[in-house]
């Protein structure tokens, strides 16, 4: 005990004596150890608020899917298009009971996952119905208007089949629908028409209304769940708009990120994305080749916005836009093309110019809340089945507004869900074969026969499925042209828990309950009879979640590395300081010091300087990361928004990651001295007395 | 200077086990970087490779069709004319194929995906045939061997289709068997097209996730686009990095020959189809791209390895500058009697200056070509070895299931210069120093 206090005495004297040297290592140490407690604090921040992020807004604490599944379950994407085979719970009433058993399971919830094509009713369908309710109020006035506004888009039609000549093979089927078209155009149709119009509605309806082309390429990634149960157990849900569809009706609640990145008109999105660079990152319009682009493109979209002013809007329109830019002339396309020709000086006038005045006269978004839309689902064996379901609302997920991952997925009931989903076994695929084989190349038909083959298939519900009652707007309008669309808008409650889901997501009470819970409920669902599998929320996340581990690895990579060198560095700086010390070592060594205590001496002066200074850098480390928990850690890009659990880290410094900080350092200056420390014990004492130089 | 560098050089060997330790930490370094360069390096060569077999030429010209000012239609008639035209104007080209883009869902016996089913004439696809590698059976079929089934020159049958690996895994089919392809047309029209698999390639990453090939009529039938219809000519020049000075002349040239040419948009094409469904033309209009563009949304994960790369090599070589100051401060003060001596005997404070500049330069010399030469071989061995990777997070964002590394001269070059000139420019303070020394003061200290 008396030598190592003399030892510490000596090493603690030693430090101060050669503070060159130990400046060096010393700052060496500090920063070593500042980086490793701010990178694993951060590593851990995100770790907390990705599991925030996902086990609040997706995936639940665990998800639960059959072990049949090919593909491993993936809620942000495989890295492949198309839904992943994640096989099929029959019977998900049997699944809940099984896992309800399991002490800390707060809530089990079936899910499946697609995407869908949204189908809006076309201007013309919209038209046609008018006309028709027109008619049947006895507004003749009011018939003729719209009658004109038909004969305008037949017009438009005949003039876009024209056009497909050039890049179509079959002219004579162009010719047939053309000649369809014509028939539309004529005084003879419209005199008709007024006599009775049943009869030209009804061949404006089937004959004319489905030539449209109405496919804009809008899609729609849904999660069919217990929306109730949903917006109960995920705490970051959070309604923006509408209301949650009453119990027990059919319907769909649109991601607020989804509805405005995607289904808003493209102008305002050109606006708010040029106002956000701006204001947000401060670029300027001016020489700024990508905001120029982004400017040029915005005003050849002036059709998005004259396209839906009626004439009165238009001429209103053209009124104040003369008053905004004094001097400015031309019809009103020509006037909304200056409008949106902005620069840096009247981005944020024209852009309030355009939210305040414009978008007020139009339908800023492609559907509103409230409408019905038609989705259209590619079932897995390539058949089409849609549905008109009714957008009860919009949602978003509590500071995850601007992630696009955390926008992804939409919902929707799960009895729709079990409607759109056509489950495929070979039997099944074999007969389609034999049916496709009579349709031919041309799958007009073919909606009957996914119907011949699924029809009455899941939960008994799609018995119900029919032309779409319930919805007046739409009574009597086939919006899909082909399909048959449409299913009743309510279902009986108790059915949902009933029937099939691919997966599962289990809310427990407790996150820190996830490795028992897993281990419970596998045992519990095989007792039952279930061959599943149960996964974290990490290992549900797919892509998104090995992104994370590879972060975890390359910042790991580097500061290995980065010891690596300082390992090095700090060895070399000892081992010139040691060949400096010969001298007092050879003294010591000949005053009766023995080689091991020249050795303990080394390594202790290294551990207190460690000690010291990777103290200090571990408080630094420990400073800025709690300054960071205050102030937020802003997030660079919106990809980590989702990451980050919101548009700022709050990362918080654990003991762990000072102490691991701290030996990790010591461990590594230890080592670089051991070298230095041999030398040292070499020193012989007769060193200490031949003459220098 | 030839006297400088046999003192520097005397001085470095004195010390030896000082500057063997200084030059090998000044290697590893740039080794590394040299390294984490030839990584990037191989990324982008690998996206460029990857790229210009599977969706891009080295130039594209492609673009839309509008039957209304709604719609937009990858789709372009009048595609042999354009052809001879673009032919006559690109003379440097090495390889022009047509193409036809589709997205379309794929259905297998158990299962289904979405891919785009881009047509191709495999006899004139040069450059695809020699890009794709068949794959063994073993690649996706479980139980599978060593054998390489199936042909790609069968593509050229009619109704046929070649897959990639991970695909035939995911689909469970082999060659032989039978697809259905099925895609929306116009007029919420669904149109399918059965197929039969004649190839099956190696993956490359991300791209071939979603890329499968088919003859030109397949898609013709799918979407039943008329005969002299195609959606890209893709032009592969003989110098890939004039791919952007041919895009802009050929634009001129195009416009000059009476063709609508959309301005340069750098994305992929299908990006694109919002923006052109709300424009006000209706008709057909030229869209030209060069690779970069069609891959742009990949990007980021070169400019997020060079950042890493940057980072971690900046710290490490602030840490060993430290080291170099360190060890050139301990240099001058063993060497104070040695400066007194010298400048007592005429050397200006300038000429030591130098000398100890030199010193520094020739062990960072010395340092970065060892790590350099060390490196680059490493990264060339390692590319050679072709190590699979097995990660698929790391495949997808390399975009190959192999690792690719690829060495540039100049780069290498260049880290060499930079880390010498770094190494001299640590050195400055302690020569600073030497070179202040009055001689009476240095002689006397030495004493």
């Amino acid at each position: 005990m008396g030598t190592f206090r003399m030892l510490a005495a000596m090493a603690w004297r030693n430090l101060w004596s050669h503070w060159g040297k130990n400046a060096l290592v010393g700052l060496l140490i500090l920063f070593g150890t500042f980086l490793v407690v701010l990178g694993t604090s951060v590593l851990d921040g995100i770790d907390k608020a990705m599991a925030r992020s996902i086990t609040q807004s997706v995936s639940g604490h665990l998800q639960v899917y059959s072990r049949d599944a090919r593909d491993d379950l993936a809620l942000f994407g495989s890295g492949f298009m198309g839904a992943d085979d994640l096989g099929v719970m029959t019977d998900f009433s049997r699944v809940k009971a099984a896992i309800e058993t399991v002490p800390g399971v707060k809530a089990v919830l079936p899910m499946g996952m697609d995407v869908f094509d949204i189908y809006s009713a076309s201007e013309l369908d919209h038209a046609i119905e008018r006309l028709r309710k027109s008619y049947e109020a006895g507004d003749q006035a009011g018939a003729a208007l719209v009658a004109t506004r038909i004969r305008a888009m037949a017009d438009l039609l005949r003039q876009e089949l024209q056009r497909r000549k050039k890049t179509m093979r079959d002219h004579e089927k162009l010719d047939k629908n053309i000649a369809l078209v014509d028939r539309v155009r004529t005084d003879e149709f419209w005199a008709e028409v007024k006599q009775d119009h049943g009869p030209g509605v009804m061949y404006l309806d089937t004959k004319v209304a489905p030539l449209v082309d109405e496919n804009e390429g809008y899609f729609l990634q849904v999660i069919g769940t217990d929306m109730h149960k949903f917006a109960e157990h995920f705490g970051q849900f959070e309604l923006v708009s509408g209301q949650m569809p009453p119990v027990g009706e059919r319907g769909v609640l649109i991601n607020q990120k989804f509805y405005d990145k995607r289904l808003r008109n493209p102008v305002a999105r050109y606006l708010d994305r040029l106002h956000r660079e701006v204001t947000e990152k401060g670029k300027r319009i001016e020489g700024d080749p990508v905001m120029t682009g982004r400017v040029q493109r915005m005003v050849r979209q002036y059709r998005r916005i004259t396209f839906q002013l009626q004439v009165d809007q238009a001429r209103e329109l053209s009124a104040r836009l003369r008053k905004l830019m004094p001097g400015a002339k031309g019809s009103v396309d020509e006037l909304v093309q200056q409008l949106l020709k902005v620069d840096d000086d009247n981005l944020a006038t024209r852009r309030k110019f355009f939210f305040d005045e414009i978008a007020p006269m139009l339908r800023l978004y492609l559907f509103k809340v409230g409408e019905v839309i038609t989705l259209r689902a590619y079932t897995r064996s390539g058949t089409i089945k849609s549905a008109n379901v009714k957008v009860w609302g919009t949602f978003g997920f509590k500071g995850l507004e601007r992630s696009d991952l955390a926008g992804a997925h939409s919902l929707m009931d799960i009895m729709t869900y079990r409607d759109l989903y056509g489950h495929m076994t070979p039997d099944k695929r074999k007969e389609l074969a034999g049916i496709k084989k009579q349709v031919g190349l041309q799958d007009v038909g073919r909606d009957d026969a996914e119907d011949a083959l699924f029809g009455g298939g899941a939960g008994g519900v799609e018995d119900e499925t029919d032309a779409g009652d319930g919805f007046d707007e739409f009574a009597g309008v086939d919006l899909s042209g082909a399909g048959k669309a449409g299913v009743s808008s309510s279902f009986d409650p108790a059915l949902i828990n009933k029937g099939l889901a691919m997966h599962a997501a289990v809310v427990l009470d407790d996150i820190k309950m996830i490795p028992a819970a897993r281990e419970a409920i596998i045992a519990a669902t095989d007792k039952a009879g279930l061959k599943l599998q149960a996964v974290d929320w990490k290992q549900a996340s797919g892509m998104v979640g090995q992104m994370v581990v590879l972060v975890r690895v390359i910042l790991f990579v580097a500061i290995g590395i980065i010891f690596l060198v300082a390992l090095v560095i700090i060895n070399n700086t000892m081992v010139m300081a040691t060949l400096e010390r010969t001298m007092e070592i050879g003294t010591m060594r000949a005053i009766g010091a023995q080689a091991s205590l020249v050795r303990r001496l080394f390594l202790l002066e290294t551990m207190l300087l460690g000690l010291l200074s990777g103290g200090l850098g571990g408080a630094l480390g420990a400073a800025l990361v709690s300054w960071l928990g205050k102030v937020g850690l802003p997030a660079p890009a919106d990809v980590l928004v989702f990451l980050f659990a919101g548009p700022r880290l709050y990362p918080e410094v654990g003991a762990g990651n000072v102490i691991v900080g701290l030996a990790a350092i010591v461990l590594v200056s230890l080592l670089a001295t051991l070298y230095p420390a041999t030398i040292a014990t070499r020193v012989q004492p007769v060193v200490a007395m031949s003459p220098r130089e | 200077m030839g006297l400088y560098l046999t003192i520097a050089l005397r001085n470095l060997l004195q010390a030896r086990r000082r500057t063997g330790l200084l030059v090998t930490a000044l290697a590893a370094v740039t080794m590394l970087l040299v390294m984490l360069m030839a990584l990037s390096n191989g990324l982008t060569e690998t996206m460029i490779r990857s790229a210009t077999a599977i969706s891009s030429g080295h130039v594209n010209v492609a673009g839309f069709s509008k039957h209304k000012t709604t719609d937009a239609w990858p789709v372009l008639h009048g595609i042999s004319g354009l052809r001879k035209q673009v032919e006559q104007l690109v003379p440097e080209s090495e390889l022009l194929v047509v193409r036809e883009r589709a997205w379309a869902k794929i259905i297998s016996n158990q299962h289904s995906m979405y891919v785009s089913p881009t047509g191709v004439d495999i006899r004139e696809e040069a450059r695809l045939r020699e890009a794709v590698t068949m794959a063994r059976e073993g690649d996706y079929k479980e139980g599978g061997g060593d054998q390489v089934k199936g042909d790609l020159a069968k593509l050229s049958e009619p109704n046929t289709v070649m897959l990639f690996a991970s695909q035939a895994k995911r689909l469970e089919v082999e060659v032989g068997d039978d697809l259905t392809i099925t895609a929306p047309t116009g007029a919420g029209r669904t149109n399918t097209v059965d197929v039969t698999v004649v190839a099956i390639a190696k993956d490359f990453g991300f791209l071939s996730n979603w890329a499968a090939f088919v003859p030109h009529q397949t898609v013709k039938d799918l979407y039943e686009y008329g005969e002299d219809t195609g959606s890209v000519i893709q032009i592969y020049l003989k110098d890939p990095s004039q791919a952007e000075a041919v895009m802009a002349r050929l634009r001129q040239d195009l416009k000059a020959k009476g063709h609508e040419v959309m301005e340069h948009h750098p994305a992929p094409f299908f990006f694109k189809f919002e923006r052109v469904a709300g424009e006000d033309w209706t008709g057909q209009q030229l869209d030209l791209t060069i690779w970069s563009d069609e891959v742009s949304y990949l990007k980021w994960v070169v400019t997020a390895l060079d950042a890493i790369s940057y980072i971690l090599v900046g710290i490490l070589m602030i840490i060993i500058a430290l080291g170099i100051t360190d060890a050139m401060w301990i240099a001058v003060r063993e060497r104070t009697g040695e400066v007194g001596t010298v400048r007592a005997i005429g050397m200006t404070r300038r000429q030591v200056l130098t000398l100890f500049l030199v010193e520094a330069l020739l062990l960072g010399l010395m340092g970065t070509l060892l790590g350099g030469a060390v490196g680059s071989g490493v990264a060339v061995l390692l590319d050679q070895a072709q190590i699979h990777i097995a990660t698929e997070a790391v495949q997808a964002l390399l975009l190959s299931d192999v690792l690719n590394l690829s060495v540039t001269p100049s780069h290498v070059a260049g880290a060499v210069a930079v880390f010498t000139l770094l190494t001299g420019l640590s050195a400055l303070g302690p020569a600073v120093r030497a070179a202040r020394m009055q001689p009476v003061t240095a002689m006397h200290h030495a004493g």
